[in-house]
């Protein structure tokens, strides 16, 4: 069975390392300042550059180093999906663009009529990432007022559009339904005939996964204890199964590797022990997603403290503090090339057949991972 | 004003210019020979020729506006790229949001066409059931909550159509220019709307400019608002006139029109009504004179329609473009 290895966008700029936690110094998020870069001063000025310019350096690396593409993931503050992939469209080759979007901020009609725009542009390389949850004040601020569970419904509802419209010809598809209506749609012969994407599904809410059980092909969870995240896959397996669909698992995880584990945990330190606001307020307004919430509950320990970062790593390798030293969710895997290879194996055993992985900075991280990691992975069969 | 010159893309064309290769002889140019890859072409010759922009126009048979233009900035350095898209797409927050990324991506060099008239047998077909007067009106909110979320902090709006509350664009998305607006139209409603959200309001040849123009400035004065004017013009330009009559015969015939009623160019205007839509037919000289005539009218936008694209966009840049130097170097 193969294993589609994705790697990260940096939609939220980049940080420098891990050590300097909430140093954003990468993509405009800190214009003007030295030592920013992309764009960066040269002779006091602004060089020209601009944050796609270093999204597409990370592209490239991504395409080198043996991933088949990567999640462009998507915040209240940070660049558009959409908008990265048709810029970068153009300037890789094999890169699958998994764009994150939540349905409800874009007509399904239109999402069908980008997707067909791109996959000509790419090649077919377009993949979803769907995202129903966040919520409350977080969702208005976008100009949405969905209740948490009837977006899991609308979710369902965008996605049935979005393909009806995408495999119709002759302008023969109609659709009266809660949150859409379309008369006579279908995308035209210039966009029509072309691959679906992969639909990745986020949201582990229950009513997320009453409607990932219907238009998933992959489910994507946020890397857990392997114990919960084993439950979790059970009660995905287990609904799908219901309604006759088994689909497959993704995990989206950081992964921090060193060639010894001494150092990588020397790494997590340094950053640990760096006076300053823990990276995660800066992600803050992730609302109600019941993904962000077990994260953080599971996660949850001192910071600041030497040594007290140690006490998060709840398994061999597997740390819960991530969000600690850069924005985003808490767990990922520290420890040498191979502990991080073997532990990818065993989530493989589980039944992950796609994962996201992510480091910061995401550039170089990119060439490390697929230098020293991916060679030493073993599939199913080490267990 | 200084003139611009844009050139409207071919967003339309789903064939490939190259013929399929039979089956045996391999291929390896999926989506390099393709129609996406001709739009670059296209976008590129447009800023190698040195002119102002380009436009992604609306079109349901057609590549999407949204994702062409973010190809085509990331492509250029120095030329305006306008997306044309209707209300339905997207919540205007949305809108705003993914516009913001291009700007930062850009250079701030995004312009926006929204397109409010649409076919309502289009427009449902679209996911899109608001209908006549009601257009302007969603138009008008679309507007007005985008650029509120741009400008604003903790931006409040709840409307017929659309509501946010605490919005606003965050850091580092915020801050950047605005989308140019483009608008078009002759209706009332589509003057009112013009009056207090166009930047530019682009006219067809066909429409009666000199009124149109002074009724929307009226308008616009009253609002404190100047907006700019663009005309849509088609033109097919060759070193005598003759050859351009030719040339003309020839586009007439391949359309399948029949040679007995072709349309002769005016000789005053330069005018041609072969196209489709009247435009200009003639020599350089002469069809720059023409453009000279509508600078004098007001018009400093012009979106120019030229097939075909690439060859034609080189020949305006190398051998159109040059007469109106002065204008477009020297305008104050």
């Amino acid at each position: 069975m193969p294993v589609d290895f994705y790697w990260r966008m940096a939609m939220e700029g980049d940080q420098p390392s891990l050590r300097r936690k909430g140093i954003v110094s990468r993509g405009g998020f800190t214009p003007g300042a030295v030592g920013g870069l992309a764009p960066g001063l040269r002779n006091g000025k602004l060089d020209g550059y601009s944050h796609v310019d270093y999204l597409a350096e990370v592209a490239k690396a991504t395409e080198a180093s043996g991933f088949v593409g990567a999640l462009l993931p998507s915040f209240p503050h940070t660049d558009d999906p959409w908008a990265a992939a048709a810029a970068l469209a153009r300037e890789t080759s094999t890169y699958r663009f998994m764009i994150a979007f939540q349905p409800g901020f874009l007509h399904p009609v239109q999402a069908a009529r980008m997707t067909a725009s791109l996959q000509l542009a790419t090649g077919g390389r377009t993949v979803y990432n769907v995202i129903s949850g966040g919520g409350g004040p977080q969702q208005l601020w976008w100009g949405d007022k969905v209740e948490h569970d009837d977006r899991y419904v609308r979710t369902s509802e965008f996605l049935d559009v979005l393909r009806g419209v995408w495999y119709a010809t002759d302008h023969s598809y109609d659709h009266e339904g809660r949150f859409y209506r379309v008369r006579g749609g279908g995308l035209p012969p210039a966009l029509a005939g072309q691959p679906f994407p992969e639909v990745f599904f986020t949201g582990s809410s229950k009513a997320a996964i009453a409607a990932a059980g219907r238009h998933a092909d992959y489910y994507l969870s946020w890397l857990e204890p392997l114990s919960s995240l084993t439950a979790k896959f059970e009660q995905v397996r287990e609904h799908s199964a219901g309604i006759g669909r088994s689909p497959r698992f993704a995990v989206r995880l950081d992964v921090l590797a060193r060639e010894t584990e001494e150092e990588a945990w020397q790494e997590v330190e340094r950053g640990w022990v760096r006076p300053g606001p823990a990276a995660t307020p800066a992600y803050v307004g992730l609302g109600d997603s019941v993904g962000w919430q077990r994260g953080q509950d599971l996660g949850s320990g001192g910071n600041g403290s030497r040594g007290g970062y140690r006490a998060l790593e709840i398994s061999p390798n597997v740390w819960g503090g991530f969000h600690v030293l850069r924005a985003g969710p808490a767990f990922g895997l520290v420890g040498d090339y191979r502990q991080v290879a073997a532990r990818l194996d065993e989530l493989i055993a589980l039944g992950a057949e796609a994962f996201v992985l992510g480091g910061v900075p995401h550039l170089e991280e990119a060439y490390r991972v697929g230098a020293h990691v991916l060679p030493l992975l073993r599939g199913a069969a080490v267990r | 004003m200084r003139p611009e010159f844009h050139l409207t893309l071919p967003v339309e064309d789903g064939a490939s210019v190259f013929p399929a290769l039979p089956g045996f002889v391999t291929d390896v140019r999926p989506g390099a020979a393709g129609p996406y890859e001709r739009l670059a072409r296209i976008g590129r010759a447009a800023e190698l020729a040195g002119m102002g922009g380009v436009l992604a126009p609306f079109d349901p048979a057609g590549q999407d506006s949204l994702i062409v233009a973010g190809g085509l900035l990331r492509g250029s350095r120095h030329m305006r790229v306008a997306a044309e898209f209707h209300a339905g797409i997207a919540t205007p927050v949305y809108a705003a949001k993914l516009s913001a990324s291009l700007q930062r991506f850009s250079g701030d060099r995004l312009d926006w066409r929204l397109a409010v008239d649409l076919d309502p047998r289009v427009a449902r077909s679209q996911g899109d059931f608001v209908e006549g007067a009601e257009r302007y009106a969603r138009a008008e909110e679309f507007l007005t909550v985008a650029r509120g979320v741009w400008h604003e902090e903790d931006y409040g709006f709840a409307g017929r159509f659309y509501e946010v509350l605490g919005g606003g664009l965050l850091f580092p998305l915020s801050g950047r220019a605005f989308p140019r607006v483009q608008l078009s139209g002759t209706s009332a409603d589509a003057m009112a709307l013009s009056a207090r959200h166009a930047d530019l309001h682009v006219f067809g040849p066909e429409d009666d400019l000199d009124a149109a123009i002074a009724e929307l400035g009226a308008l616009a004065a009253q609002m404190g608002r100047s907006p700019a004017y663009g005309l849509r013009l088609p033109l097919l330009a060759r070193e005598d006139d003759d050859e351009a009559r030719r040339d003309a015969l020839r586009l007439w015939l391949l359309r399948s029109g029949a040679r007995e009623t072709f349309p002769e160019p005016e000789r005053a205007t330069r005018l041609w009504h072969g196209f489709g839509r009247p435009g200009l037919v003639g020599s350089y000289e002469n069809v720059a004179a023409a453009i000279r005539g509508y600078l004098d009218r007001g018009v400093s936008a012009f979106f120019l329609e030229v097939e075909p694209h690439l060859e034609e966009t080189y020949r305006l840049g190398e051998h159109l473009l040059p007469l109106l130097a002065k204008e477009i170097h020297n305008a104050g």
